[in-house]
Formats: C-alpha cells, sequence, structure tokens
C-alpha cells in the first residue's frame, strides 16, 4: 500500500491554528487541493491562549458563521481595564451601549475546542488535514520552495505555494531567512494562564453576570505585574474563567521572577483571590506573544511561500488582538496563493499581492501605528505601578473624604501623584503616551 | 499467508475524564476518543509479525460512526483491512452481546479468509473488564491466552504459537494450537510511527461498515441491551486511600517507629504467614 507516487497538492499549509485553517478554507473554496499539516494529535490540541475572539474575523470566513455552530463560551458583554494596587483595585469597565452591538463584537472561546472545530470547516471545504507531522524543512529548487519535508520516513510533500501559519515559534520563517533572528525577549512576552472550572451560576453571581449569555473580558494593570511591563487578564467562560498574565521575557529574567510566582501572586491578590475561590483548576499553561508586531515583523513572502499570523509577529498587544490579525493574514494568504494558480506564477514577485492586501487591512495600520509601543512600556514603568496605585489612591481619597475640607483633599489626592511622579514628568508620560498609540 | 484479526475499541480518553462530583457519572462532554491503549499495542504486533511472516492484518471494530478514526489509526499503523460494526440495534451491548456480535463476524472473515490470531487488547480502559477478549475465545472454542507480553514464534506451516503472558508472580512461556486468541499487553509491541505516504493513504481509507443488514445475518435476540444479561447498578470513586500515621523518630525515638512500621506490615493479610512470623 506504501505508494512511492509524489505526494502533491496545489497549496501546502503548516499549523492548523486560527490562521492556518482560515488560508486552507480560502484555497480549498477557490477549487484548489490543499493539505494542511499539523503537529498535534488534533487541530488545537497545542493550541493556547487568553482570550476572546473577535467576530468580525469570523465573519469575514464564514459569513454563514450561526448556522454552524461555533463552540464560543460567552459573548463578551462587559470589557474594560482592571487596575489594581498592592490591595486595591479601580474598574473600568462598559457594559450596554456598544457593548450590545449586534453581533456581538468579540466571544470568550477555548482554544482547544474552538480550533478544533475551526479546522472542522476547514475539511468541509476540502482541505486534506494531515495531523500528527511536524513539517521540518523545505523543498527547493533553485531556491524557490516547492514543498516541506516533514519528520516522517518518506516524508515529502510538494506543492508550488506553501503558506507557512506556524505560530510564535517561528523557526521555518527563519529557516527561509525571512526572520532574520530568533525571537527577542524584550519584544515576547510570556502569558500564563490557569483554566479554572466554575459553575456558571457561581460565575454569574461573582461577575455580576444576568446570564450564561453574558460575559467579562478585563485586562489589567497594575500590581499583577509586579511593575514589568505587561499585563494581565481574566475572561469569563460558561463554567470556567480564564486568568492569567504576561510580561516581557526580557524583564521576567532580569528581575529573576518565574512566571508562576507572578500568576500566583496575582491570583492571590485580595480583589482577585476571592473571584476564583472554590474553582478547580483544570488547565495550567503558559505560552509566548510575539509583541513585537511591527519591529520583528519578518518578510512576507519569497519565492514559493507565505508567512501568516503569530509567525510574522502580527498582534497588537494593548487590544489583545492577535487572533483576527492571524485570520485576515490567512485569508490574504488564501486568496494570494488561489491568484497565483490562475497566472501560474509563484515567484515572489507575484507573492508580493500577498503584502498588498494586507497593506489595506487594519492588520498593517494597526501594527505599524503601534510600532513603538512595545519599547514605550519598557521605558516607562510609571505605567506599570505608579499610575494603577494613584489611581486607587486618589478614588479612595475622594470616596472616603467624608467631614473633611475638600480643598485639603484635592490638595492631598494631587500630592499622592507628585510624591509618585512631579507633574511635568507625569505630563510628559501622558503626551508621550498619546503620541506612541497615535503612531507618530 | 498469515493471517491476524485485531479486535479494537474506542474509548474516551480517561486522562482526561472528570467524575461528576454529585452525580458520580462520566463526564463525557469534551472528552476526546482514543484508541483504547491496550489495542493499538496489540494492532502493533499483529503488524509486525505480519511484515515478518509477509501475511495480511484486519481490524474490527463494534462502536458507533465516530470509531472510524481509530480503524484509521489501525491503518496508519500498517492493517490492510478494517471493519466497523455499527447499527443502533448494538447499542448498549455489555460483554456478553458484544463477544456474540464479534464472534459472529470473525467467524464470517474466517470464512473468507482463514484466520491464525486473533488479538485483543487486555482491557478497555473505559470499562477494565478484561472479559470480551476471553469471551470471544470460548464462543469460538479456541485456546486463549491472556496477558500476552511476547511473541516468541508464529509456525503457520506447523501451526502453533509461542507466548509469553505475564502472571502476577511469574511470567510463562505457552505454546499453543493455532488458530488461537490473545490479549496483550502494551510489552508486546512498541507502536510504529508511520511514513507520510502511509498516514495519507490511512487518513483517505473508508473502512467496510457491517451492520444488520447485512453482509452477515445476527440473532436480534442476542443483540444490544436486550441480549445484555448483566446491568451495572451503581458506578463510584473508590475510596481514596487514608493517610498513613506519621511518627517522629526524634519523639518516639527509632525504635518503636521502627517497631510500630513493622507491626503494621504484619498486620497486612497475608504478609506474617508469608514471611514465617508469628504474631
Ligand atoms: C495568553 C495569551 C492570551 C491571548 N489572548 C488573546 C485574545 O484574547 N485575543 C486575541 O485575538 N489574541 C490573543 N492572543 C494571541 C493569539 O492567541 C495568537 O495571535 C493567535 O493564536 C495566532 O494564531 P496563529 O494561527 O498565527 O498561530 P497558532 O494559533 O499558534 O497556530 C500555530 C499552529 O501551527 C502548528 N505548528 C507549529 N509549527 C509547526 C510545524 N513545524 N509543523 C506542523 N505544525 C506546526 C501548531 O501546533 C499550531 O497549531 C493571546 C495569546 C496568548 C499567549
Amino acid at each position: 500500500m506504501s505508494t512511492k507516487e509524489k505526494l502533491t497538492f496545489d497549496v501546502i499549509v503548516v499549523g492548523a491554528g486560527l490562521a492556518g485553517s482560515a488560508a486552507a478554507a480560502i484555497a480549498a473554496r477557490n477549487g484548489l487541493s490543499v493539505a494542511m499539516i499539523e503537529r498535534g494529535q488534533t487541530p488545537g490540541s497545542k493550541n493556547y491562549f487568553g482570550g476572546a475572539l473577535y467576530t468580525h474575523s469570523l465573519l469575514e470566513i464564514y459569513p454563514d458563521l450561526w448556522d454552524r455552530k461555533p463552540p464560543l463560551e460567552r459573548p463578551v458583554t462587559e470589557s474594560g481595564f482592571w487596575f489594581l494596587s498592592k490591595d486595591g483595585m479601580v474598574r473600568a469597565t462598559v457594559q450596554g451601549g456598544k457593548m450590545q452591538n449586534d453581533p456581538i463584537d468579540a466571544y470568550v472561546a477555548l482554544r482547544a475546542k474552538f480550533d478544533a472545530w475551526w479546522a472542522e470547516q476547514a475539511k468541509k471545504e476540502g482541505v486534506f488535514i494531515i495531523p500528527k507531522t511536524v513539517v521540518v524543512d523545505f523543498i527547493r529548487e533553485d531556491e524557490k520552495v516547492v514543498g516541506v519535508i516533514t519528520d516522517r520516513p518518506d516524508g515529502e510533500i510538494y506543492a508550488p505555494v506553501v503558506i507557512i501559519c506556524e505560530g510564535v515559534n517561528n523557526l521555518l520563517t527563519q529557516k527561509l531567512g525571512l526572520a532574520k533572528h530568533d525571537l527577542k525577549a524584550h519584544a515576547s512576552a510570556l502569558a500564563v494562564k490557569q483554566l479554572i472550572s466554575m459553575p456558571a451560576e457561581t460565575i454569574n453571581a461573582r461577575f455580576g453576570l444576568p446570564s450564561n449569555e453574558h460575559g467579562l473580558a478585563a485586562s489589567v494593570m497594575g500590581d499583577v505585574s509586579m511593575g514589568l511591563p505587561g499585563l494581565g487578564f481574566l475572561y469569563t467562560g460558561v463554567d470556567s474563567v480564564s486568568v492569567g498574565v504576561g510580561v516581557t521575557l526580557e524583564a521576567l529574567t532580569k528581575a529573576g521572577i518565574k512566571p508562576y510566582e507572578l500568576l500566583q501572586r496575582y491570583l492571590n491578590h485580595p480583589m482577585i483571590a476571592p473571584m476564583i475561590a472554590g474553582g478547580r483548576l483544570m488547565e495550567y499553561g503558559a505560552h509566548i506573544i510575539p509583541e513585537g508586531g511591527w519591529t520583528t515583523m519578518p518578510k512576507l513572502y519569497t519565492d514559493g511561500a507565505l508567512v501568516a499570523g503569530d509567525a510574522a509577529s502580527m498582534v497588537n498587544a494593548l487590544h489583545w488582538e492577535g487572533t483576527n490579525m492571524a485570520i485576515m493574514a490567512g485569508k490574504a494568504a488564501g486568496e494570494t496563493a488561489v491568484e497565483a494558480h490562475q497566472k501560474r506564477d509563484f515567484s515572489a514577485k507575484s507573492l508580493s499581492a500577498y503584502r498588498a492586501r494586507l497593506d489595506k487591512t487594519f492588520v498593517m495600520t494597526d501594527l505599524h501605528q503601534y510600532r513603538n509601543l512595545s519599547h514605550f512600556l519598557k521605558s516607562r514603568p510609571d505605567f506599570m505601578n505608579t499610575y494603577p496605585a494613584f489611581l486607587n489612591d486618589a478614588l479612595g481619597m475622594f470616596f472616603s473624604g467624608f467631614g473633611k475640607p475638600k480643598k485639603q483633599l484635592y490638595k492631598d489626592i494631587l500630592r499622592s501623584l507628585t510624591d509618585r511622579r512631579p507633574l511635568v514628568k507625569a505630563a510628559g508620560d501622558m503626551i508621550a503616551f498619546g503620541r506612541t498609540i497615535m503612531g507618530f | 499467508m498469515f493471517h491476524a484479526l485485531v479486535s479494537i475499541k474506542q474509548v474516551p480518553d480517561t486522562t482526561n475524564i472528570r467524575i461528576d462530583p454529585e452525580t458520580n457519572n462520566l463526564i463525557r462532554q469534551g472528552v476526546p476518543t482514543i484508541l483504547n491503549p491496550y489495542d493499538a499495542h496489540a494492532v502493533a504486533a499483529a503488524v509486525e509479525w505480519k511484515r515478518k511472516l509477509n501475511g495480511k492484518v484486519t481490524i474490527i471494530t463494534m462502536g458507533p460512526p465516530a470509531a472510524i478514526t481509530s480503524l484509521r489509526e489501525c491503518i496508519e499503523m500498517g492493517a490492510d483491512r478494517a471493519i466497523l460494526i455499527s447499527d443502533r440495534a448494538f447499542a448498549g451491548a455489555d460483554t456478553w452481546a458484544t463477544s456474540y456480535v464479534l464472534t459472529e463476524v470473525i467467524q464470517a472473515v474466517h470464512k473468507e479468509d482463514p484466520l491464525d490470531l486473533i488479538f485483543f487488547g487486555k482491557q478497555a480502559i473505559d470499562g477494565d473488564t478484561a472479559q470480551v477478549g476471553p469471551g470471544v475465545a470460548v464462543r469460538l472454542d479456541l485456546p486463549v491466552v491472556t496477558y500476552a507480553v511476547k511473541i516468541h514464534e508464529v509456525n503457520t506451516a506447523e501451526k502453533f504459537v509461542v507466548i509469553e503472558r505475564k502472571t502476577e508472580s511469574r511470567n510463562e512461556v505457552i505454546k499453543a494450537k493455532l488458530p488461537a486468541v490473545m490479549t496483550c499487553e502494551k510489552e508486546i509491541a512498541d507502536i510504529p510511527y508511520a511514513s507520510l505516504p502511509d498516514l495519507v493513504y490511512s487518513l483517505r481509507y473508508e473502512p467496510e461498515v457491517w451492520t444488520t443488514e447485512g453482509p452477515i445475518t445476527f440473532d436480534p435476540a442476542q443483540l444490544g441491551l436486550k441480549g445484555s444479561p448483566t446491568t451495572v447498578f451503581r458506578t463510584g470513586t473508590p475510596e481514596k486511600h487514608k493517610a498513613g500515621e506519621v511518627l517522629k523518630t526524634a519523639e518516639t525515638g527509632v525504635d518503636v517507629a521502627v517497631k510500630t512500621a513493622f507491626d503494621k506490615i504484619l498486620e497486612v493479610e497475608g504478609v506474617a504467614s508469608m514471611l514465617g512470623v508469628q504474631r
């Protein structure tokens, strides 16, 4: 049965994550034969995130999304920032209003379930999924990529276009020379997370959610990262809560802090601990986020190959946008592969249409706009400790200053800022922050 | 030509299983299913010997359509033919009714292409009964070797097999007449890593599906719940072992601690007589 015929497809997709299954689906829908190779036992079995998926990107691939019954947890009906001080918290979250858009813009999801379904949809488009197989290298003819080599005996498989969706650990992208170096410690956050199971009613009660059709997504700043450049998060699933924190590898190493200590400290915080008390730990995991974005982005195409998603550093760390960029890039890569087949031209020049497509989307404009963010956060640690603590103090004083002369109260509030950071510096921080996120 | 048959089962991955603390039921929702690990090693052994003897391996399973995934995994390992025995009428079968159906199928396969060895895993990790293999052997009136750890020899010319089996105290090497039935431990063979063409072939392979409509006929009275004499009244998690007594030698002294520990060991049934100690 071990026939020695050459395995050949029109397109090979490496990695059945969000980018991969999107790219594969688009190519197959347009009549190409597509092999999607995934190292995990099943698609999703190796994947991990916070997190929330964004409806616009799912609809972009499947306009009939809701008929397909995606395995999503709760819609995000409340979203915002929690600012932690040592022993307190200020919550700035929004609910109602735009959080009730139809359809709701974000959904909490669990990757193991979702990715399996996401790949299943691609299979329905005709994609041939090859699981339990690791792509280790490329087959090249005259410097052109014409296929991949897997870790299995007789493991060669051919296609004129390879779409690399290998995720953050982008060894193949490096092998092609598209990424010039390994992950950079200052531009990579190590995120650790626990999935804690609790009855849905307990979650509804503790987080003030009226029903299972309501969910919370919180970005947590301040005491969560021990002053290091990083963010915490908390997402409510139907009967589970995801809590985690991500900090740049560089900062972790410098501070000599172990990631699980950071997470444990966050989970023991007096404001957080009661929220998850009595829950059962279901999963513990760690994953890298390529926060460098624009600054660490590899070249996106070469003769016979394209790169999409985390492998190409497509993450906006401040907004937790990674999945939607991966999906949009996967779509653009899939379309480009289709077009290349129509033209029968798989050269870098032909495949550069991928970059042109992406340039027109929020993926490239946002990544460019936020290009200085990771450097900014690293160089202005006050955003991680001083301001969240001040915010807690200021509101705390305001709402406990009864029976006191208010003039003195305001002076005290101001002093609690200036004791920490001179006014001029604080003003400078705010302006710099504004410039950074506006991309000046 | 050597012809082996392996009977397999797709099971919930019990390493992932949770038990509802209130109802004591298995929470099967969201639990991935896998090829029963002992069965996987049985398939590996069958394939190893088919390669040595230039033979053929047939896989059968009774289960829901989703069990096709596990059949494909067997093809990936190098099996040649796979049969899914699937029909609503089989649902709810206990080990008695299951062994009836498997026996009928095995006999039909045997008629087409005579069998030498019939493999089972030693037990399925979801039920742990270890009854189906021996049950089939009895119905077929064939010799059965349970807890097999090694196949020393398969002689198709002289029609015998030499199998090593594990018991609690020692290993036994047994010679049995072919055809024979065996149930396998994991040591029987290592799972092979398939080549890419073999994997691709298996992913495209469509198993045969046998139902009550054909190609063979079953006695309806012996199928499913109706054909199952056993009922499970209750399942539960066994009580956890109690934590042992802790003696601090600083407080009790070494002699007392050792003596207490030794007495505890002697209290275990059978230990005193085994050591020849009077209590
Ligand atoms: C803790 C955390 C929280 C996050 N929260 C959010 C959030 O709330 N919202 C959001 O939008 N984003 C979030 N992100 C980012 C988001 O998860 C990623 O941007 C997204 O998963 C990228 O998708 P991808 O398809 O590029 O890569 P992945 O999803 O990582 O998929 C890569 C796939 O390729 C496979 N693979 C890799 N190498 C090989 C190989 N050599 N051969 C075969 N297969 C291979 C892998 O097994 C994997 O299946 C979060 C990330 C983390 C770590």
